[in-house]
């Protein structure tokens, strides 16, 4: 599904990521945790097609050169990343956004674009499910949304679009614990053979709810220790130096 | 650029006294000239200057009468009243969803024959420094005086049809509308301008309204078709007690516009309400200048106006809010935004705020800038292209000033045309 071989990152002449690997499989879930400026962030910026950064190596996507997709194909072809921080965009009405997203996803894939009816009906059931009321559909794009409304706005667009690899952005920071458990259920709904997931985390904490196949320890650019989910309790057991300095 | 005396000889005159304003109006015109740009409220429109680069040969209309307009520029699927006016000459009026007792209008130009009449309308042709009104005065030919009677309530809203012909090409029209709401009375109004075959002309209109005790008139100035027209409409506004105006400006369409909104709040509890948007492209040039003036305690005012800037258009917000000594406990806010999308297009924001109460609450704020990055590659990132994206975000922007329309029907309208015109911007 996903192969980033050797990949550096810089902006601004600083270099961020430095000569990253990662494969990911079909059906795998990959955690990715370490301490505040190990590069998490930007790592997530490279793969949705953010630009300002000066990249070398390889990432391929399904056999593709990701990093010559633009990023609203990367997006038609099945990635999907959900902001640490998802903007606010006012008068743009958030049903109206869901729908003219999905449709060009469809599109893309050589669906039948949905009517409004029939989108309505997706977004009411997709909804119900995540506990969203569906009041906040009709406001704004996450104008005036509380920090745990944006975070499960993304999470809903998740469920709606169907991605193939999903990419969680700190998605847990700021939640409470049922903010948490509704976003881990989300998660583990899609959860299949096919769909991959990479998550972003400072905490164990999500990792209790969504068990990943894999845990990374990323320091200063690097993966520097790889293991099974017993890696995230040793982390916050020991800290990000506790298990750097063992290796 | 400037009008001859020929031309206004042409006017066939009537009462004395009128005929004595005319002149009087004709000569300060004269001595004048279109306004430029070393007039502080046309710092930022020289339309003198706009009038010699795009009229070679700019006459008054002639003084004749054409009744037959064309069905297809009426709003369909709207239920209405309507008033048409024709190359600004009173044509006809349906009040059909009304109880016509309740009404009346009449033609400016009959009052200009009957010296009653004209006594009546006589104090709104005042002494103005505005070079504009000065040539209102004297070539209007015609308009409207429209009188509601204390206690009615519209069932259906009245569409004012400003309607233009090849009579009107390359021709300065002049025409004033009069409009009184008597008391606990209430009146939409739909300010609607139209012409055919995309021909060239200079409008000047002057709008007297008076809201009386307990009234509501929300007025919708709609410019809306993409036409070569100039416009200039300059509104006055006598506001009583606990009376409401509102003012929503869909300023998109024409070449040129400038229009000026004047509210007096006179008496305790009356408000004001001006919101607007402003979508250029091309080579459009629009401005809006607003002048609040509270001069009695207890009143309230607000404008909202959200401009988008393409091409090599232009736009102005000139905001005045004025409170004066007695005007204790006055509530006044103002808010422009603008996003200005490419290099050549320009914006100019001037608020000004001029309290001499001290138990009040003002704000203005002014903004202008370009579209967040952060926010096209939030949609991007969803599958949207870059042209989807930005689209999406400055229909949002400017969405936000039409959501305040507290009108349903003609809220829906206005969004269809404005669909409907952003669709033909290369946004």
């Amino acid at each position: 599904m996903l192969d980033i071989n050797n990949l550096s990152a810089s902006i601004e002449n600083k270099k961020i990521l430095k000569n990253f690997n990662l494969k990911i499989k079909p059906g795998e879930i990959h955690a990715i945790m370490g301490p505040n400026g190990s590069g998490k962030s930007t790592l997530a910026n490279v793969l949705s097609g953010r630009k300002g950064y000066e990249i070398d190596g390889k990432i391929s996507y399904e056999g593709e050169d990701l990093l010559k997709i633009p990023i609203e194909e990367r997006a038609q072809k099945g990635v999907f990343l959900a902001f640490q921080y998802p903007i606010e965009i006012p008068g743009v009405n958030t049903n109206n956004f869901l729908k003219t997203s999905l449709n060009a996803i469809r599109k893309f894939k050589g669906l039948k674009e949905l009517d409004s009816l029939d989108f309505l009906k997706l977004v009411k059931e997709k909804s119900k499910n995540l506990k969203i009321e569906e009041k906040i559909l009709s406001r704004q794009l996450n104008v005036g949304f509380s920090g745990g409304e944006k975070k499960k706005n993304e999470i809903l667009q998740m469920t709606i679009l169907e991605p193939k690899l999903v990419i969680l952005d700190e998605t847990d920071s700021g939640l409470d614990i049922d903010a948490l458990r509704i976003v881990s259920e989300g998660v583990n709904s899609l959860r299949n053979e096919k769909r991959s997931f990479l998550i972003i985390t400072h905490y164990q904490r999500l990792l209790d709810y969504i068990k990943p196949d894999f845990v990374h320890v990323l320091v200063n650019g690097k993966i520097v220790k790889t293991g099974c989910s017993d890696l995230a309790q040793e982390l916050e057991k020991d800290g990000y130096e506790g298990v750097t300095a063992a290796r | 650029m400037n009008l001859k005396f020929e031309e206004f000889q042409k006017i066939k005159l009537g009462l004395k006294e009128l005929d004595n304003i005319r002149l009087k109006s004709f000569k300060k015109f004269e001595s004048q000239g279109f306004p430029t740009k070393k007039q502080e409220h046309w710092k930022y429109t020289d339309l003198n200057t706009i009038i010699d680069n795009n009229f070679s040969n700019l006459k008054i209309i002639e003084d004749k009468k054409s009744s037959y307009y064309n069905n297809k520029s009426l709003i369909p699927n709207f239920e209405h009243n309507r008033i048409i006016l024709l190359n600004g000459r009173f044509i006809e009026s349906n009040f059909s969803f009304e109880n016509e007792k309740k009404i009346s209008v009449k033609s400016l130009k009959n009052s200009f024959e009957n010296k009653e009449d004209f006594k009546k309308i006589k104090y709104y042709f005042d002494d103005d420094q505005n070079s504009m009104v000065s040539l209102n005065h004297a070539f209007t030919n015609d308009g409207i005086i429209l009188e509601i009677d204390d206690n009615y309530l519209f069932n259906k809203p009245l569409v004012i049809y400003n309607l233009f012909d090849k009579l009107s090409e390359n021709k300065i029209v002049n025409n004033k509308v009069f409009i009184s709401l008597g008391n606990e009375s209430s009146l939409s109004l739909v300010d609607f301008y139209k012409c055919e075959n995309n021909i060239k002309y200079f409008n000047n209109t002057i709008h007297n309204y008076t809201i009386n005790k307990n009234s509501i008139l929300k007025k919708f100035s709609i410019n809306a078709a993409l036409d070569n027209s100039y416009n200039y409409n300059s509104t006055k506004i006598n506001s009583y007690s606990n009376s409401i105006f509102e003012n929503f400006l869909l300023s998109i369409g024409p070449s040129f516009i400038k229009n000026e909104v004047h509210c007096n709040l006179l008496e305790s509890y009356a408000s004001c309400f001006v919101n607007g948007i402003m979508l250029l492209d091309g080579d459009q040039h629009h401005e809006l200048k607003t002048n609040i003036n509270h001069k009695h305690e207890n009143c309230k005012s607000s404008q909202l106006i959200k401009s988008v800037l393409l091409d090599n258009s232009n736009a102005t917000y000139q905001g005045k809010i004025y409170v004066n000594e007695s005007a204790q406990k006055t509530n006044g806010y103002q808010l422009s935004k603008a996003l200005i999308l490419s290099e050549k297009s320009e914006f100019n924001s001037k608020p000004e705020l001029e309290i001499y109460a001290d138990d009040v609450k003002c704000s203005h704020g002014s903004t202008i800038g370009n579209i967040d990055e952060n926010s096209i590659f939030y949609l991007m990132s969803r599958g949207l292209t870059k042209d989807q994206a930005n689209k999406m975000i400055v229909e949002g922007f400017l969405n936000e000033a039409i959501e305040t329309i507290t009108e349903p029907n003609i809220k829906l309208l206005i969004l269809q045309l404005f669909k409907e015109r952003i669709n033909k911007a290369n946004v």
